[in-house]
C-alpha cells in the first residue's frame, strides 16, 4: 500500500519482452498457425465461442460491428483484377497476438491489461474501467468491448442456455474489455496439475479450444522456451525469434528468405507470440 | 479607439456591475432555459446509455472512441484562453484584458468541468470511474503510471482545481464590494462568506497581489502542459495518424484557437445581455479578435506542418490516413474544418469586420464549429483507417445519444456560465478601476508633459 | 442378462451416474438466496464428482451424418463442452464449427418440451400415455400400406427397431429423405466402383482433382477429409499434394484450392472427358467415348481454356497416384448420374482405383447398416400423399415442409395425410403442419448406436450416450418412443426390454464376440463399451469392382441461355447450416459465412461482371425469379462464380424453428424447379434457371469483411508463397 511499494517495485510490475537477464522461465506461451493447412473453416471460432462464453450478440449488434469474435477468420482475395480468383482465397485466423511488448498494455490507465510472467498479455475485468485506449492503440484491432450488458440481455443466453457457460471462465459483464486469453483457464489447470507434480507442463497437455477444435491441426501451441515443443521447433526453423522486429533471415539478400514463418506487423515492434507459416500454393498449375 | 472611458466614476463602475448581479435583458432568461433543457437532453441519454451500454452510442470495434473524447479535446481546448487572459496576459501587464478576464476564466473553470464530465461518460464503467486515481488502496494497487491517459486525468484535475483556485482568489476584492453593497439575504451571507473578511487594508492588498502572482505564474505554464498532455494520449500511442511528434503545440495551438473564439462569441453574448457595452468596449473585442487572428495563422501553419511530416515520414500507414482524410467519407467534415479553421478566419484580417459585432459573432461560432470538427478529424479517420484493413469501418455514424450528449455539455456548460454571471461579477471592479485609475494618471501625466512643454 | 431387471436407474447407480442424476436437480443458474432451487450436498458423491473438476464421457455427434466421435465435458452434471475423441479414425480428435454447436442443440430455449396436440391452430400440451394411446387409436384398422414413416438418414438400432415396427404392420412406406444428400454420387459409384461409398484417400494423393466436392466443407466428412488434406498438403514423399477445384461456385474447397477452374454450370463431365482426352493414356471403348471431346469443343463447351485443360492432364500424368472426386455441383443436373459417371471414370483412366479410391470397410450387420437418404423418396411420398394413399404419417429428422422444393407444394400435398405425426426436437415447418408432435431428446441426452455411412479406416459402431440428465422431463429418446410404439404391437417380444436403454445393452452384448468383446464379463465389456464411445470392427470391405465401363456414358451439350430466365440458380450449401435443421443454433447464425463472412441472413452471390451489367451493387436487394416463385435477398458481389449463375445459400429462411432462425434470410428451397436426374430420380439441385431484377432497396451487408473487403492494400498480412520457393520437408 505504501508509496515505497510502489516506487521501489515500480520495474516489477511490468514484464516487457524477454531480455537476457530476464528470460521467461519456465513458461512462455506461444502459437504457430500454418495458413497452409488452415483451410477457414470457422470450426476454430465457434470452438472459442463454446470456451470462453463468448455472447452472440445477433444480427442488429453484429451489423453494428459490435461481434465479440475472439478468434476471426479473415478472407483475402488476390489484388490482381483478374476475373476469377483462381488461386482461390487466403484465410487468416486473426486473434490477440500476446504481444510481448503490448502496445495495449502500457497505455491502461488503471493497468488492467498486464504482461503475465509466462509471457500473455492478461485481461483484468475487474479492474477494466472500459476507457478502450488498448483497444484504440492495438494494431490488430483484436480487443472486444462489451458494450451491452450481454449477460442479462435477451436471447444471449436464455434459460437453458446459459447452463452451457463454462464455469472456468467469467462471464462478462458491460463496459469492460476482452479479448482472447489462449485459454487462460487451461493454461491455468495445467500449471497447476504440473506444480502438484513438480515438473512444468509437458508439450500437448494443454490445447487452446481453438486448437483442439482445429479439423487440420493448423494451429500448434505451446511452450516456447522449452526446447521439446513442438511450437518452439517450429519457431526455431522458421528462424523466427520473439524479440526481433526484423528477422535476421529477412535481411538476406533479396529474394528473401525460403521460410515461411512470420509475424504481423512485426516492424511495429510489438513482438506478437503468434508466428503464421505462409500458405503455399502450386506453382505447377 | 480607447480601452475603456476614463470618466467613469468609481462608484458607476461598482452600480453597473452589480447590476449584471440584479436584472439581466429577458435574453438572459431564455438562454437559461435552452441551456437546462439542452442540460436535461444531455442526462437522459446519458441514464439511457449508463443503463443499457455503451453499445447506443454506436461505437464498435475498430471505432472504440467517438465523439466524446473528441467534445473532450474540444472542451479542454476551449479552456485554455481564459488562462491566457488571466494569467499569461496579467504576467505580460496587458491592461485592456482586465474588463473581460474574469468571466473568460470562469470559462476556463467550466469548460474544464464539462471537458471532464466526458471522460465520466466515455468509460464503460462509471462506477469504477476512481479506479484511476493515484490514492492509497488497501490491496497496493495503483494506477498505471505509464499511460498518458493516467497523465491526463492529473493534468487535468490538477487545471481544475488551480483554476477554481485562481478564479475565486482573483474575485476576493470584488465580493467584498458585493457584500458590501447587498441587501439582505441568502446572497448577503454568501458573499460575507466568500470574501473572507476582506477590509481592502494595504497588507491584504500586498498579499492578495503576490498570491495573485504566484498562482498566475503557476498556471501559465500547465495551460500548456495540460494540452499537451491531451495530445500525447494520441502523440504516445501507436496509431497511425496519432503518432506525430508536433501533435503537443498543435494541440496547444488549437486550444488558444478554440478559446479565443470562444471568448469572442460569449463576450458578445455578455455584452449584450448584461448590458455592458460601456466595459465590454469594441476596443477590446478588436484586440482580442487580432489575437484570435494571429492564432489562426499559427494553427494553419501547425496544420500544414503535420501534413508536411506526415506526407514526407514514409510512414504509409500514416499518410494513408492523410489521403483519407482528404478523400474519403469524412472528407466533408475535413474540409469544413478547413475552411472554418483557416479560410473563415482571414475575415477577421479586415479592419471593419473586427468591430462588426453580427460578423464577429457568426465567425466566432464558426471558428468554434471548425475546431470541433478538427477534433473530430483528430479522432475517426484513425479509428475507421487504422493499421488492420480488415477492421476498417468507414460507415460507422455516432447515434443520437451520442449527439445528445454532445448538445448536453453545451447546456451544461452555459448553465454555468449563466448562472456564475448572475450570482458573481463578472466584469472585474477593482481591475476596472484600476485600469481607469491608470489611464487617468496617463492622461494627467501627459497632461502634465504637455503644460511643461509650454 | 437378457431380461436382468435392470432399468435406467438402477444402472446410473451401478455405474455411479447417480451421483449426477442427483446433482443435477440442484444444477443449472442456481438462485439459492430465493429459496427457488435446492442446494446439494457434495458430503457423499461418487469418486469421480468432484465440484470444479470436470468428467469426461465420450459419445457421438448427431449434428450431421459423418458420425464424429466426441468427448463431452461434464461439470456438475451439466454437459459444458464438446471435442472430437482422439481415438476415433473418423475425426481424430477434431470437431468442426457445427460439431462444437451441438450443446445448442441441447441446451436450445425452443425445445418442445411436451407432447403436443393440434387442437384448431394451437397445440395443447398432453400426456404421453395420451399420445401412445392417440397413436395406437389411429393406428387400428389402418393396413401398412396406408402408413408412411419418413426419416432422415437412419442407421443402427433405431433402424433395426425401427425395421420391426414398420415390419409388425407389413409396412414398406419408409422413406428415408435428405435434402442434400450424395445420392447421385452413390449410385454413380455403384456403378464405377460396385459400392456407393468408397474410401477416398485424400493424404495418399498427389493431385486432387474436385468437380465440386466441398470436402472441408459440407460434403460426405469433413472432419476426416480436413485432416487428410492437412497431411495432404504436407505432402507425400516431400511432395505437397495439388488441390484442383472445379466447379461454378466457389465453395470452401475451392477456395482453398491450388488452382480454382470455373467451368459453365453443368459442364463437369464434359471437362472430365475433355482431360481424358487430353491425357491420351485410354484405349478402346474409353478412347472412343472421348475422341470427339477435343480440348477445342471442350474448352467452347466448358469456357475453361485449352491451356489450363492441358495443363491439369499434364499435373495428372506427372504426379500419380491422384484422386478425382465428383460432388454435389456435378451432381444436381437432370444429367447428374452422367456427370459423375464422366468423373468418376477419370479414376479409372488415372488408375487411382485401389490405390486413392479404396474399399471401405463395412460393419459386418446388415440390419444396422445406415439408410442413407435422398430426395427420390420425397418424391415417392409427395406422390403417394397427393394420391391420398396415406391415413398415418410419420415423420422423425426431417423438415420436407423447409426443404422440398417449391414446385412440390409439399406443404399442401402432407394436409392430404390422415393423421401426421411428427417427432420432433424444435416445432419446425413439418412439426407446425403435424397433429401430434412428440419431443424428442436432445442427442447429448439419449441413447443410441450409429453406423457412419463413411468409414474411416475399419468399420466402426458409435455408441451415443447421455451426456448428462434429461433437461426437460417429458421429452423422450426416438429409441424409447418407437420401443414403445412396438410395444403395443408385439408386446410379447419386446416386455423384456423396460427401455431402449435396456434394449441396446442387450442387444450389444448379446453379440458380444463379434462386437469385439472376447471373453470379458458383460458388465465389463459393455462399460468399457461407453467408455471408448466406438465399437471397433474387423470388418470386410466389399472390393472395388472395377468396373470402367462407357456403356450408356452421354453427356448433353451445354443447354442453351433460356432468355426468360438466363441464369443457373446455385443452392450452395454450407459448412455450418446444412438443410437449416441447425439453424436455430446461434453459434452457427453469428459464425460467419467463411467466402462472403456474412451472418444472420441470406444473400445472392453474383459476380461483379454480371453485377455491372445489372447494375447491382452490393447489399441491394435484388428478386431472385424463377418459375416457381421468387425470394428477394440481398446482393453480393463474389468473384468466385460464373458470371451466368447466382448463387443463394440454403439453411436460412425458417418461418418456424425457433427465435434464432425464424425470420432471418429466405429460403430457395421454395423456388426450386422440380427437375429430377434422368437415372436415379434425385431432384436436381442446380437445374433451375432464375433473372434476377433489383427492387430499389438497399441495405448495409451484415458481414465481417470490412469497408475494403479482402484486399490487404499492400499491408503483410497473410501471405502467399510459391511451392517452389520453400522446401516442406525440412518443416516441423
Amino acid at each position: 500500500m505504501s508509496v515505497n511499494n510502489l516506487l521501489e517495485n515500480w520495474s516489477q510490475f511490468r514484464h516487457f519482452h524477454p531480455v537476457d537477464d530476464k528470460p521467461h522461465d519456465p513458461y512462455k506461451w506461444a502459437m504457430s498457425i500454418d495458413l497452409d493447412a488452415c483451410t477457414g473453416c470457422n470450426a476454430c471460432s465457434v470452438a472459442c465461442y463454446a470456451e470462453n462464453n463468448l455472447p452472440v450478440v445477433g444480427k442488429e449488434k453484429y451489423a453494428h460491428g459490435q461481434a465479440m469474435h475472439w478468434m476471426r477468420i479473415e478472407r483475402y482475395w488476390d489484388e490482381d483484377d483478374r476475373d476469377f480468383p483462381d488461386q482461390g482465397a487466403q484465410f487468416l485466423p486473426m486473434m490477440c497476438q500476446q504481444c510481448e511488448a503490448a502496445p495495449c498494455e502500457t497505455v491502461c490507465p488503471v493497468a488492467a491489461t498486464n504482461h503475465t510472467a509466462d509471457g500473455l498479455n492478461s485481461q483484468v475485468y475487474n479492474r477494466c474501467i472500459g476507457s478502450r485506449y488498448c483497444s484504440a492503440n492495438c494494431p490488430y484491432k483484436v480487443r472486444y468491448f462489451n458494450w451491452y450488458d450481454y449477460p442479462t440481455d435477451d436471447n444471449v443466453w436464455p434459460a437453458e442456455m446459459n447452463q452451457q457457460l463454462n464455469p472456468d471462465v467469467t462471464v462478462r459483464g458491460k463496459g469492460v474489455m476482452e479479448k482472447c486469453t489462449f485459454c487462460v483457464q487451461r493454461l491455468h489447470a495445467a500449471k497447476g496439475a504440473a506444480r502438484s507434480e513438480g515438473r512444468i507442463v509437458r508439450d500437448g497437455e494443454v490445447q487452446t479450444a481453438c486448437q483442439q477444435a482445429c479439423p487440420a491441426s493448423a494451429i500448434s501451441f505451446g511452450n516456447l522456451v522449452d526446447p521439446e515443443s513442438r511450437v518452439h521447433k517450429q519457431w526455431k526453423a522458421q528462424q523466427v525469434e520473439l524479440d526481433k522486429e526484423e528477422q535476421t533471415k529477412d535481411k538476406k539478400e533479396e529474394g528473401g528468405s525460403e521460410l515461411r514463418g512470420y509475424r504481423i506487423f512485426e516492424e511495429l515492434r510489438p513482438y506478437p507470440s503468434v508466428m503464421y507459416l505462409e500458405r503455399v500454393r502450386e506453382s505447377a498449375v | 479607439m480607447k480601452d475603456i472611458r476614463e470618466d467613469i466614476a468609481w462608484a458607476k463602475i461598482n452600480q453597473d456591475v452589480l447590476k449584471s448581479l440584479e436584472n439581466p435583458r429577458k435574453l438572459y432568461w431564455v438562454i437559461l432555459f435552452c441551456a437546462l433543457a439542452a442540460f436535461g437532453v444531455g442526462i437522459g441519454c446519458e441514464v439511457y446509455q449508463y443503463q443499457t451500454g455503451l453499445g447506443v452510442a454506436n461505437l464498435n470495434n475498430p471505432y472504440a472512441w467517438g465523439l466524446y473524447i473528441s467534445t473532450f479535446i474540444f472542451w479542454i481546448g476551449m479552456s485554455h484562453s481564459g488562462t491566457l487572459l488571466s494569467a499569461i496576459l496579467h504576467l505580460m501587464h496587458a491592461d485592456w484584458r482586465k474588463p473581460i478576464y474574469r468571466f473568460a476564466e470562469a470559462m476556463t473553470t467550466f469548460s474544464l468541468m464539462t471537458a471532464g464530465l466526458f471522460v465520466m461518460v466515455h468509460i464503460g464503467r462509471l462506477w469504477q470511474f476512481y479506479y484511476s486515481l493515484p490514492y492509497p488502496s488497501e490491496r497496493g494497487i495503483w494506477p498505471n503510471f505509464q499511460s498518458p491517459l493516467l497523465w491526463d486525468a492529473m493534468a487535468i484535475f490538477t487545471y481544475l482545481s488551480s483554476s477554481i483556485l485562481f478564479l475565486y482568489v482573483g474575485m476576493i476584492p470584488d465580493l467584498a464590494i458585493c457584500r458590501d453593497n447587498m441587501h439582505e439575504g441568502w446572497r448577503k451571507k454568501l458573499y460575507t462568506l466568500l470574501s473572507l473578511g476582506w477590509e481592502g487594508t494595504d497588507r491584504q492588498w500586498r498579499n492578495f497581489r503576490v498570491t495573485y502572482l504566484t498562482i498566475a505564474c503557476f498556471l501559465s505554464p500547465l495551460a500548456v502542459s495540460v494540452h499537451s498532455i491531451v495530445a500525447s494520449d494520441f502523440a504516445m500511442s501507436q496509431q497511425p495518424g496519432w503518432h506525430v511528434t508536433s501533435f503537443p503545440p498543435y494541440f496547444v495551438a488549437g486550444a488558444l484557437y478554440s478559446g479565443c473564439s470562444g471568448i469572442i462569441t460569449l463576450f458578445i453574448i455578455l455584452r449584450y445581455v448584461f448590458k455592458f457595452e460601456e466595459y465590454m468596449t469594441k476596443s477590446i473585442l478588436k484586440k482580442i479578435v487580432r489575437l484570435t487572428f494571429a492564432i489562426s495563422m499559427i494553427w494553419t501553419y501547425l496544420n500544414a506542418v503535420e501534413f508536411a511530416s506526415v506526407w514526407y515520414s514514409n510512414d504509409q500507414a500514416s499518410k494513408d490516413i492523410l489521403i483519407q482524410k482528404a478523400t474519403g467519407t469524412y472528407a466533408p467534415f475535413w474540409w469544413g474544418m478547413i475552411f472554418c479553421g483557416s479560410i473563415v478566419p482571414l475575415t477577421l484580417a479586415f479592419k471593419r469586420a473586427q468591430t462588426n459585432i453580427p460578423v464577429l459573432f457568426a465567425v466566432s461560432l464558426l471558428l468554434n464549429l471548425g475546431m470541433w470538427l478538427e477534433r473530430w478529424m483528430i479522432i475517426a479517420p484513425t479509428f475507421s483507417h487504422g493499421y488492420y484493413p480488415w477492421t476498417w469501418d468507414h460507415d460507422q455514424w455516432p447515434s443520437l445519444i451520442q449527439w445528445g450528449m454532445v448538445f448536453g455539455s453545451f447546456g451544461w456548460f452555459t448553465m454555468l456560465f449563466m448562472v456564475f454571471c448572475k450570482v458573481f461579477p463578472s466584469v472585474s471592479m477593482y481591475e476596472v478601476k484600476e485600469m481607469v485609475y491608470h489611464r487617468s494618471l496617463h492622461l494627467k501625466k501627459s497632461e502634465t508633459a504637455e503644460q511643461g512643454a509650454h | 442378462m437378457m431380461n436382468s431387471g435392470f432399468d435406467r436407474r438402477d444402472f446410473l447407480k451401478v455405474l455411479g451416474w447417480s451421483g449426477v442424476a442427483i446433482a443435477l436437480n440442484g444444477c443449472g443458474n442456481t438462485s439459492v438466496e430465493d429459496g427457488k432451487e435446492t442446494v446439494v450436498s457434495y458430503v457423499e458423491t461418487n469418486d469421480y464428482m468432484i465440484p470444479s473438476i470436470s468428467t469426461y464421457f465420450n459419445s457421438t455427434c448427431a449434428q450431421c451424418d459423418a458420425g464424429c466421435n466426441i468427448t463431452g465435458r461434464i461439470r456438475e452434471g451439466r454437459v459444458l463442452k464438446l471435442e472430437g475423441n482422439p481415438d476415433s479414425a473418423i475425426n481424430r480428435g477434431k470437431t468442426c464449427g457445427l460439431g462444437q454447436a451441438g450443446v445448442q442443440h441441447h441446451y436450445n430455449p425452443d425445445r418442445v418440451r411436451e407432447p403436443l396436440l393440434r387442437k384448431g391452430g394451437q397445440g395443447e400440451a398432453i400426456t404421453w400415455e395420451k399420445a401412445y394411446a392417440l397413436i395406437a387409436e389411429k393406428l387400428n384398422g389402418v393396413s401398412g400400406e396406408e402408413i408412411a414413416f419418413l426419416t432422415g438418414g437412419v442407421s443402427g438400432h433405431l433402424k433395426v427397431l425401427l425395421g420391426n415396427y414398420l415390419d409388425s404392420f407389413g409396412c414398406k412406406n419408409h422413406f428415408v429423405y435428405e435434402a442434400i444428400a450424395p445420392a447421385v454420387l452413390r449410385a454413380a459409384n455403384k456403378k464405377s466402383y460396385g459400392v456407393e461409398m468408397p474410401r477416398f484417400n485424400i493424404n495418399k494423393a498427389k493431385v486432387v482433382l474436385s468437380f465440386g466436392a466441398d470436402f472441408l466443407g459440407a460434403w460426405v466428412s469433413p472432419v476426416h477429409f480436413s485432416q487428410q488434406y492437412a497431411q495432404f498438403r504436407k505432402g507425400v514423399d516431400g511432395q505437397r499434394g495439388v488441390l484442383i477445384q472445379v466447379e461454378s461456385k466457389m465453395t470452401l474447397t475451392g477456395a482453398n484450392a491450388d488452382r480454382w477452374v470455373v467451368v459453365r454450370p453443368g459442364t463437369e463431365g464434359i471437362l472430365a472427358l475433355g482431360i481424358i482426352n487430353a491425357l491420351g493414356t485410354a484405349s478402346g471403348d474409353i478412347a472412343a467415348k472421348v475422341r470427339g471431346y477435343d480440348r477445342a469443343l471442350v474448352s467452347k463447351e466448358t469456357g475453361v481454356p485449352p491451356g489450363q485443360i492441358d495443363k491439369i492432364a499434364a499435373l495428372l500424368k506427372l504426379r500419380s497416384p491422384s484422386l478425382v472426386l465428383a460432388g454435389s455441383a456435378a451432381e444436381g443436373y437432370a444429367h447428374g448420374s452422367q456427370n459423375a459417371a464422366a468423373i468418376n471414370l477419370l479414376n479409372h483412366v488415372l488408375g487411382n482405383v485401389g490405390k486413392t479410391v479404396e474399399a471401405a470397410a463395412v460393419v459386418p450387420f446388415p440390419q444396422m447398416a445406415p439408410a442413407t437418404g435422398n430426395t427420390a423418396a420425397l418424391k415417392t411420398l409427395n406422390d403417394g400423399l397427393n394420391a391420398g394413399k396415406y391415413k398415418v404419417l410419420f415423420s422423425y429428422a426431417a423438415n420436407p415442409v423447409f426443404t422440398a422444393p417449391g414446385a412440390m407444394k409439399f406443404k399442401d400435398s402432407l394436409a392430404k395425410a390422415g393423421f401426421k405425426v411428427a417427432f420432433a426436437h424444435y416445432l419446425d415447418e413439418t412439426a407446425m403442419q403435424a397433429d401430434l408432435v412428440l419431443p424428442l431428446d436432445s442427442a447429448l441426452e439419449d441413447w443410441g448406436t450409429q453406423v457412419p455411412e463413411y468409414m474411416a479406416e475399419g468399420a466402426q459402431i458409435n455408441i451415443q450416450q447421455p451426456l448428462m440428465e434429461k433437461l426437460h422431463a417429458n421429452t423422450r429418446g426416438m429409441g424409447d418412443i418407437l420401443l414403445a410404439l412396438i410395444k403395443l404391437r408385439r408386446a410379447e417380444e419386446y416386455k423384456k426390454f423396460d427401455d431402449y436403454y435396456a434394449y441396446l445393452r442387450t442387444a450389444v452384448l448379446q453379440n458380444k464376440g463379434a462386437l469385439g468383446g472376447g471373453v470379458a464379463d458383460d458388465d465389463t465389456f459393455w462399460n468399457e463399451t461407453l467408455s471408448k464411445g466406438i465399437i471397433k470392427l474387423a470388418g470386410s470391405s466389399h472390393a472395388l469392382s472395377g468396373n470402367a465401363a462407357t456403356a450408356g456414358l452421354s453427356l448433353p451439350a451445354p443447354a442453351a441461355i433460356n432468355a426468360q430466365y438466363p441464369l443457373h440458380l446455385i443452392p450452395s450449401v454450407s459448412a455450418s447450416l446444412r438443410d437449416g435443421r441447425h439453424t436455430n443454433q446461434p453459434w452457427l447464425q453469428e459464425s460467419p459465412d467463411p467466402l462472403t463472412t456474412i451472418v444472420w441472413d441470406s444473400w445472392v452471390e453474383i459476380h461483379p461482371k454480371k453485377a455491372a451489367e445489372l447494375r447491382i451493387a452490393e447489399g441491394d436487394i435484388v428478386e431472385v425469379t424463377g418459375k416457381n416463385g421468387s425470394i428477394k435477398a440481398q446482393a453480393y458481389l463474389f468473384p468466385g462464380i460464373h458470371p451466368d449463375a447466382i448463387s443463394v445459400p440454403l439453411g436460412r429462411g425458417h418461418e418456424a424453428l425457433g427465435r434464432y432462425a425464424r425470420g432471418y434470410g429466405v429460403n430457395p428451397f421454395q423456388i426450386l424447379d422440380a427437375v429430377f436426374d434422368k437415372e436415379t430420380g434425385e431432384l436436381a439441385l442446380h437445374e433451375t434457371r432464375v433473372k434476377v431484377s433489383k427492387t430499389g432497396q438497399r441495405v448495409i451487408v451484415v458481414k465481417d469483411e470490412g469497408f475494403v473487403g479482402g484486399k490487404q492494400m499492400g499491408k503483410k498480412i497473410a501471405v502467399r508463397v510459391s511451392s517452389d520457393k520453400v522446401e516442406l520437408s525440412e518443416e516441423v
